[in-house]
């Protein structure tokens, strides 16, 4: 089991051995202290997080935990009531001009009346990329689409394009916002593939989702945030751990709950159909508890929490706690 | 920002706005006016067909400068371009720099395709200095409006700047003496008129046609209207990104 102090932080976000960090070359994002509130809801509270060179870090949170506000400020766009955003130990705006980190919204349209291949060439000409047009085309799955016009894209051609002005500068850190909300499935698939292609050379990514898929699928850490806080800090793996739930399933032709649920470690009990899902925080227990019993049960089957079990373990817990104070 | 310039051209030449209420209307319109009073004598000394050469520039250099200003900016804050643009390596200023710029590239081609079409269809004829005084002219008196422009796309939605655009532009060109000679109103409006940075524009190119040299007062109350919109620009602008 996980030291769940070093995960589940609510306020400092800032692990250990990273206190000793604080060299601005070694931090590719430093969140200090953040807070913002609009009127009387505090979308931000007091928000501390470290993300180091070459993290792919995944925000997430249900919607109006404070994604969005975070990132805003982090990029510039909105200055925070206290606290600190810094990006390569620069102030967002000077990272920004400099094109070191690059960014791509949840909303908002790109310039009509012009055509991608215009648009790119523009971006491009920014900040004297290394990048060539054709290279950033394929990069961002535009091919044979660079006379279109970009008031005549579908959302998902829209969001491939938003990738390319985000990557045009070849920034070291890539700043995501919801990337996908706007596309189907398929788009969203080809969309991560092209991702992986473009931080695979060591680049740091921080993206707000709220598909835990996603998070799941290419983080290699994830800050789960809620009301304004984060709530949990780690690989995934260490968050599932560090949740502490287990999941055992079985088939049984007996009626009710209620003898399950008095098995040793078992937290809920559900029945469906014959088909009985215990959340258990000591597997073990509970497995020998059944095996010890006079049950009937069959296909047995012992799994770690799902992400979405952690998620609305920790996501839960933020918001009971904050709706308390 | 040359970049930037070179974008906001490309939009406005594919946009029927850009083509129709600033390049086709003035000289759909001079076709009309010259051809009803073309060779009455006009008010400033020369042929009416001259006359209303130099309104009709004047009005298509003022719809261009505003719409590539106004209208489009208030749409690009609606849609959120504007927000976009602020993640990408440039500054806010040269961006700004480049939208009066590009109101003012549009202008150009207004302004000379009025001067053809009156020479093609009237026969008006100008020595060659006082093509390049006067198209220079018209296009400088524009800077204001360009920077009016500006202050109107960071206050407005898109709507209400198109609006007010076209409110704008009755108001200036009527007043402003475009329409018929300033000398035929009664006297308090010709006093309101004669304030008014398009007859004042226009008023620069009536004197050059006469074949004199333009008032220093035309020059003096542009100048004060560009210090005055400025100042609203500015505060707009500054107060615009927290709006939004």
């Amino acid at each position: 089991m996980i030291d769940e102090g070093r995960m589940i932080q609510s306020t400092t976000g800032v692990a250990p051995d990273e206190d000793r960090v604080n060299t601005t070359e070694q931090v590719a994002v430093r969140l200090d202290g953040l807070a913002k509130s609009f009127g009387s809801v505090r979308a931000v509270d007091d928000l501390s997080l470290v993300i180091r060179p070459g993290e792919t870090v995944a925000l997430l949170g249900p919607n109006g935990a404070g994604k969005t506000t975070t990132v805003s400020m982090l990029l510039g766009l909105l200055t925070p009531d206290s606290g600190t955003a810094s990006v390569l130990g620069m102030a967002p705006t000077a990272a920004i001009q400099s094109g070191r980190i690059g960014a791509m919204l949840q909303e908002g349209n790109l310039m009509p009346g012009v055509r991608i291949s215009e648009l790119l060439d523009y971006v491009l000409s920014l900040r004297s990329s290394p990048m060539t047009r054709a290279e950033l085309v394929e990069m961002a799955q535009l091919q044979g689409m660079e006379k279109r016009r970009i008031d005549r894209l579908s959302g998902g051609q829209t969001q491939r394009v938003r990738f390319a002005l985000a990557i045009a500068s070849n920034p070291e850190v890539l700043v995501l916002d919801e990337p996908t909300s706007a596309m189907d499935v398929e788009a969203r698939h080809d969309f991560w593939a092209s991702m992986r292609k473009y931080v695979s050379g060591g680049r740091t990514v921080l993206f707000a989702t709220h598909y835990l898929e996603e998070a799941e699928a290419f983080a290699s850490r994830v800050v789960v945030i809620a009301s304004g806080r984060i709530v949990a800090d780690g690989t995934v793996a260490e968050l599932k751990r560090g949740a502490g739930m287990r999941t055992v399933q079985f088939q049984s032709r007996e009626a009710g709950a209620r003898q399950w649920q008095a098995l040793a470690g078992v937290k809920t009990a559900d029945v469906y159909r014959e088909r009985v899902t215990l959340k258990t925080t000591d597997a073990d227990a509970t497995v020998r508890a059944l095996a010890g019993g006079d049950f009937d049960w069959k296909d047995l089957d012992v799994r770690g929490a799902s992400l979405e079990d952690v998620f609305m373990e920790l996501v839960g817990n933020g918001h009971a706690r904050n709706g308390g104070n | 920002m040359v970049g930037y310039l070179k974008l906001e051209i490309l939009r406005s030449l594919r946009d029927p706005r850009y083509l129709v209420l600033a390049l086709a209307a003035p000289v759909g319109f001079y076709i009309l006016f010259a051809g009803l009073f073309g060779n009455d004598a006009g008010a400033y000394g020369v042929a009416a067909k001259v006359d209303i050469m130099v309104s009709m520039g004047v009005y298509g250099a003022l719809w261009a400068v505003l719409q590539a200003t106004g209208p489009r900016i208030a749409q690009d804050r609606g849609i959120g371009w504007l927000r976009q643009i602020r993640l990408l390596p440039v500054r806010p200023n040269a961006i700004l720099a480049a939208r009066l710029l590009s109101g003012m590239a549009l202008a150009a081609p207004a302004i000379v395709l009025v001067f053809i079409t009156a020479a093609l269809t009237h026969g008006v004829r100008l020595e060659a200095g006082q093509w390049i005084a006067l198209g220079l002219l018209l296009w400088i008196g524009s800077v204001p409006l360009a920077v009016l422009g500006i202050a109107i796309g960071h206050a407005l939605g898109a709507e209400s700047a198109f609006g007010m655009l076209y409110g704008l532009s009755v108001v200036l060109s009527a007043l402003g003496g475009l329409w018929m000679p300033i000398s035929m109103f009664p006297n308090s409006l010709q006093t309101v008129g004669k304030l008014l940075p398009s007859f004042q524009a226009a008023n620069l190119g009536w004197r050059v046609v006469g074949g004199h040299a333009p008032f220093y007062s035309s020059f003096l109350v542009l100048i004060v209207w560009l210090i005055a919109f400025a100042a609203l620009a500015l505060y707009f602008t500054r107060r615009a990104p927290s709006s939004r």
